[in-house]
């Protein structure tokens, strides 16, 4: 196939449109100075079309040398075009997978009063609310969740995913319970149980106890 | 002065909103007080139609606070049955969005000058017409019925409430059935304040003489025969600051009854 690297039509560079913009796909594999040497053929042959534009370039896992840089620049640059930004797509969908933030250690927040129809508390940590969680209210924890009243809303603790994470309340009376990534509901006419009980993960379910 | 500015106000729609505002504020005035009810649900306005005014209204609210007309004493529409009692009607044909709230805090300031109590009459919904209604109060009553859904909806507004800084709000609950709360088929005051957990203020019965206060633009609380008058008098005693005890809707009829049942074999 080494005839073919020479063929016009065999080998080319991608040109997608993508959201942020018309991006140049640069594959990891083969030298550097191979596809540019493919992109000059190219953009010879599409002047007019890509002329005067500003594109993403995509590369990847490649890592580009200074040199590699301002030859790629320069290759451009001979049909009046920029550079914009490099690797679009390493932005979109590998960044919000590199490490999560770890909770605090210790961290707790403290709510006195009632948590209302249509109120969240959200907290990198462990929540205690002195108070009710009325329907509609809702608690959402990276760790445990503490009720010292009537949990009648929703509670979610270990939301990134700790599956021993626990949900304590004096009456468990909750719409939905949520552990981790385990989602529960009570059972239809089931009454809240008398005293203190506690919420957590045992095999693939929630179950509760009494404290 | 120091005038109370009041706003009642529920999330649902259709709780009794505006005849609570009706009631208190005529029930208000019958105890002396100058009252002015400011009715801010623009495009539905109907608290013209409870007091029975709708026939002399000539400007309304967005006329005062667009300066349309000289004064806001010019809008505001005097009560023939009662001294002291005022209303300042919305628009009919304006909606929600002619109303900014820095407009009605301003009104308000004005209002304070000469009135005891300002009673604002809210929309439904917790939207802009919400906002505007609030944003001058500085307590607030919030109307409920025995039914799942409106109690949810006003703990929502308690909430919004105290978001505003308005953090003791007042309950009044409207239309209760002892007859359906004794058989269990609806919510009761105590299932109720244990959710809220707000002061009680007064519980209004559920009672046919309000369709015809209603519909003939005068207020139940004129009704001397009236449970829900009686009711809301008693809410009037109340927002005073007199320990009123709360009524009993006991209708298990008592010693007379059961023997008027006897002779007539009931």
């Amino acid at each position: 196939m080494s005839v073919a690297t020479n063929s016009l039509s065999s080998e080319q560079l991608v040109f997608k449109g993508l959201k942020q913009g018309l991006t140049l796909f640069i594959p990891e594999e083969k030298a550097f100075t191979y596809w540019l040497g493919v992109l000059d053929e190219q953009l010879e042959r599409a002047k007019t079309f890509f002329q005067g534009g500003s594109i993403l370039v995509e590369l990847g896992d490649r890592k580009l040398s200074p040199s590699e840089l301002s030859d790629l620049k320069a290759v451009l640059a001979k049909y009046q075009m920029t550079i914009k930004a490099f690797n679009p797509l390493a932005k979109k969908l590998f960044s919000p997978r590199t490490k999560p933030e770890e909770p605090e250690p210790g961290g707790v927040l403290l709510f006195k009063g009632t948590v209302r129809n249509g109120q969240r508390l959200e907290y990198n940590g462990d929540i205690v609310v002195k108070g009710d969680v009325n329907p509609g209210g809702e608690l959402i924890a990276t760790g445990d969740i503490i009720v010292l009243g009537v949990l009648r809303g929703i509670a979610h603790a270990g939301v990134r995913g700790n599956l021993e994470a626990e949900i304590i309340a004096l009456t468990l009376a909750p719409v939905q319970l949520r552990i981790a990534h385990i989602y529960s509901r009570a059972p239809e006419g089931m009454e809240a149980g008398q005293g203190p009980e506690i919420a957590h993960i045992k095999g693939e379910t929630i179950v509760v106890e009494r404290l | 002065m120091a005038a109370r500015v009041i706003v009642v106000t529920s999330g649902k729609g259709g709780v009794g909103k505006t005849t609570t505002v009706a009631n208190l504020g005529t029930g208000l005035a019958l105890r002396q007080k100058k009252v002015v009810m400011i009715d801010t649900d623009i495009g539905l306005r109907n608290l013209d139609l409870l007091m029975g005014m709708e026939n002399r209204i000539c400007f309304d609210l967005i006329n005062v606070v667009e300066n349309e007309c000289r004064s806001y004493r010019q809008a505001l529409i005097k009560d023939k049955r009662v001294e002291n009692l005022y209303l300042l009607p919305a628009s009919q044909i304006k909606n929600k969005d002619a109303l900014k709230a820095e407009q009605m805090i301003k009104l308000v300031e004005q209002l304070k000058e000469e009135f005891d109590y300002i009673l604002i009459d809210s929309p439904a919904g917790i939207e802009s017409g919400f906002e505007n209604a609030v944003a001058p109060a500085t307590e607030a009553i919030v109307v409920t019925n025995p039914e799942v859904p409106a109690v949810r909806d006003a703990d929502r507004i308690i909430g919004l409430l105290q978001a505003k800084k308005i953090y003791e709000p007042m309950l009044v609950l409207n239309r209760l059935r002892s007859d359906m709360v004794k058989k269990r088929d609806m919510l009761d005051v105590d299932d109720i304040n244990d959710i809220l957990a707000i002061k009680l203020l007064g519980v209004v019965p559920e009672d046919e003489q309000i369709i015809v206060a209603t519909n003939k633009g005068e207020p139940v609380v004129f009704n001397q025969q009236s449970k829900a008058g009686e009711a809301f008098r008693n809410i009037v005693r109340r927002l005073e600051g007199e320990a009123v005890p709360f009524m009993s809707f006991n209708t298990e009829p008592g010693v007379f009854g059961r023997f008027w049942k006897m002779l007539h074999g009931k």
